[in-house]
């Protein structure tokens, strides 16, 4: 069942330390989804970078055997950023919760999106904060009751689908564990595409989240978008199908852009290449800085 | 929480059995905090927990922020604004709040931040700090529940008194012990304090008002604002100024406002010191070592900021060696070691201990473990 078409195995992906995990969390779905995924993309483990900020979810670089680490509380997007712009060759991944990703981390999106470094970002969105047990999560609905708002929220929830749509985003997907056929699926077309992909995935937190929020009511309330007449290839179109976050539960690719710009870290590559034959050799490094006319690095060669 | 604390007004002093993270917090309220913000983080999440059900019912604001960042600026906001505000944290969070928690000082936005650590690796952090600019905080550490209710009125006390922002340092263990504790009426502490002259809320009538570390002022802005007016009647900017004038605020604060809890100094052979919670299981290990015939004295310092260095450079004076229990690889040992002048020696005898979640109460915070080490370092070694 986990061997793919080529050769690789989703086990292989898999490390050997048990998950921490309640049991019955949604986040064991996704790393089984995940390693799927990484099984049918077939790069070797050593080649995949998996980094996570701080937060249950953020414990799944360790449950793979990718390289990687958790690192601290929201700032898996910059460190993959790291990892992608020095290693252009890994394959990079930065995976967290929903608090991690939107509330503390919530200032670094719009600029990996902006960007466009060739990475996936999943977010295990659980609306509430799951290490930490039990407070209010930025994608809690609004009146959710916490320990932290015990008379209910007064803020409204931010919707990740939309907002990562309105930076720019070019890959934009939900998914969830109650579907697992569905959900590899989809972090394979992640996975596979050239440039920043998000994939939101309502991830139920068994023990401090609500009862509608569990994969039994998600396994109910599903709404496919493979099984509806849907085109990915319309941004204001997956605008309107996002607003229907928090509200309904559709999963699928919400937006793929049908022809994806460069990357950041192709356009820097290409722009290495394009300076090297300019630059000076180390004995002459200083004429850089005596040149104050002219464009420095450019004197004769 | 269901206890006569929860309960606000009157004059009688409240008796409640609490944690020390609800304690101080409920400590805060009674000094008249108004707006406080939190990101969880254990163990300050129990003071934002406490907060979020106690806020509402006497007319204050709590908020579960973004992060910290957004937090302290919030505080800074709020009490900029003229309302007591005070923010708690963690360790992690603390190092994120830094930035803003340097230019609070020398802008004097007189808001309380409190770090409830895991452990006490923070002391550095408290004391010296990540900041900049030539900042000092002023830091308190309590060691009981008791002492977290009263410290709460001290730091708003104090940080209004030198319009200057307040640092209370706490950790996992006292958030969590539960003790008897009770609340003084409204806290006489709190009634004399000047007038807030600097409040930015609303220039309707008078001058405005700049609430700045940037050195500048607003022409004809009185009092000891960070700037000059330069020729001409222009408000000129003087950048060192803020800066400057920290630094010379620092050496009047010290100069009165150091508090160092102290026993059994008269007739001291060696002496034990630790600050926060961990001053009880020194303070006990002293009492034991008492017993078995060494002469153990015991000092611990509360204000971590100014620190009371005379204390211990007195104990250097006569010559008594110093053992420092500490739950980090050796912080505060640094600042007894400045105090003593090198005139006695001083041993680190405590070490990082933690429990399997990193909170920081591990299985060497013990009075027996610190007898055992009494022992080892007491002059009259195997002699006892
Ligand atoms: C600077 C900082 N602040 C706070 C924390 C405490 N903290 C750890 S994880 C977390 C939030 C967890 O929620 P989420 O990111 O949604 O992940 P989940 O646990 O639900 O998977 C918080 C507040 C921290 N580690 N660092
Ligand atoms: S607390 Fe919630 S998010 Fe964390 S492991 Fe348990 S079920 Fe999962």
């Amino acid at each position: 069942m986990d061997a793919t078409r080529n050769g690789h195995d989703a086990r292989e992906y898999k490390s050997d330390l048990k998950p921490i995990w309640c049991p019955g969390c949604g986040d064991f779905g996704v790393l089984t989804a995940l390693t799927r995924a990484l099984a049918n993309v077939g790069r070797p483990p050593h080649e995949i970078a998996l980094v996570s900020g701080i937060g249950c979810s953020s414990r799944i670089p360790g449950y793979t055997t990718a390289y990687g680490f958790n690192s601290v509380h929201g700032r898996a997007l910059p460190i993959a950023q790291g990892i992608k712009l020095a290693n252009p060759d890994l394959l990079v991944i930065a995976a967290g919760g929903d608090g991690d990703g939107f509330s503390i981390g919530g200032g670094h999106l719009p600029h990996v999106v902006r960007r466009n470094v060739d990475l996936t970002y999943i977010v295990m969105d659980n609306q509430v904060y799951g290490l930490t047990k039990g407070q209010l999560s930025p994608t809690a609905a609004l009146g959710t009751h916490t320990v932290t708002s015990p008379e209910g929220s007064l803020e409204a929830p931010v919707n990740p689908l939309l907002y990562v749509l309105a930076y720019g985003a070019r890959f934009v997907a939900q998914g969830t564990p109650a579907d697992m056929a569905g959900l590899s699926a989809i972090l394979e077309e992640a996975i596979r595409f050239p440039g920043f992909a998000f994939v939101n995935v309502q991830s139920p937190c068994v023990t401090f989240g609500a009862p509608e929020q569990q994969l039994k009511a998600h396994k109910e309330g599903l709404k496919q978008l493979a099984k509806i007449d849907y085109d990915p290839t319309h941004r204001m179109k997956a605008m309107a199908l996002a607003q229907t976050y928090g509200r309904e539960l559709w999963t699928g690719v919400f937006y793929r852009d049908p022809s994806p710009p460069p990357t950041y870290d192709a356009l820097v590559r290409e722009r290495q290449r394009a300076l090297a034959a300019d630059a000076l050799p180390r004995e002459r490094i200083l004429e850089l800085f005596a040149q104050h006319d002219g464009e420095p690095g450019r004197a004769e060669a | 929480m269901s206890t006569d604390a929860t309960r606000s007004g009157g004059t009688a002093p409240m008796r409640a059995f609490l944690e020390g993270g609800h304690a101080l917090a409920e400590g805060a309220i009674q000094a008249g905090c108004r707006f406080y913000c939190g990101y969880p983080m254990t163990p300050s999440t129990e003071v934002l927990e406490y907060m979020a059900r106690r806020m509402p019912q006497v007319g204050g604001v709590c908020i579960n922020v973004e992060a910290e960042i957004e937090g302290i600026n919030m505080v800074w906001g709020a009490t900029g604004g003229g309302v007591r505000s005070m923010i708690a944290s963690t360790t992690n969070g603390m190092s994120l709040m830094q930035e803003s928690m340097s230019e609070m000082v020398l802008g004097r936005v007189p808001a309380v931040i409190v770090n409830m650590g895991r452990g006490q690796g923070d002391y550095f952090q408290c004391t010296r700090g990540g900041g900049h600019g030539s900042h000092r905080m002023i830091v308190l550490a309590p060691g009981s529940a008791q002492e977290a209710v009263d410290t709460a009125y001290r730091a708003f006390h104090l940080a209004e008194k030198w319009r200057h922002p307040v640092l209370i340092y706490g950790d996992f263990m006292l958030s969590h012990t539960s003790e008897t504790v009770t609340f003084a009426p409204p806290p006489d502490t709190l009634a004399a304090l000047p007038a807030k002259t600097w409040v930015t809320d609303g220039a309707r009538g008078r001058k405005p008002r700049l609430l700045t570390s940037l050195g500048m002022r607003l022409e004809g802005e009185s009092g000891s604002g960070p700037a000059e007016i330069g020729p001409g009647g222009h408000s000129g900017t003087d950048t060192t100024r803020p800066m400057r004038d920290a630094v010379a605020r620092h050496r009047e604060i010290a100069a009165v406002e150091t508090r160092v809890e102290t026993a059994w100094l008269d007739d001291a052979e060696l002496v034990v010191t630790a600050f926060g919670i961990l001053g009880r299981f020194a303070r006990y290990a002293a009492k034991l070592a008492r017993e078995e015939g060494m002469k153990v004295g015991y000092v611990r310092p509360y204000t971590l900021v100014p620190f009371p260095y005379d204390t211990y450079a007195e104990i250097g004076a006569r010559g008594i060696p110093v053992a420092v229990f500490e739950n980090n690889a050796g912080q505060m040992v640094q600042d007894v070691r400045l105090g003593v002048e090198g005139r006695a020696p001083v041993h680190f005898i405590g070490e990082i201990s933690m429990d399997g979640s990193g909170f920081g109460v591990g299985p060497k915070i013990d009075a027996l473990h610190v007898l055992e080490k009494l022992r080892e370092v007491h002059p009259r070694r195997g002699a006892a």
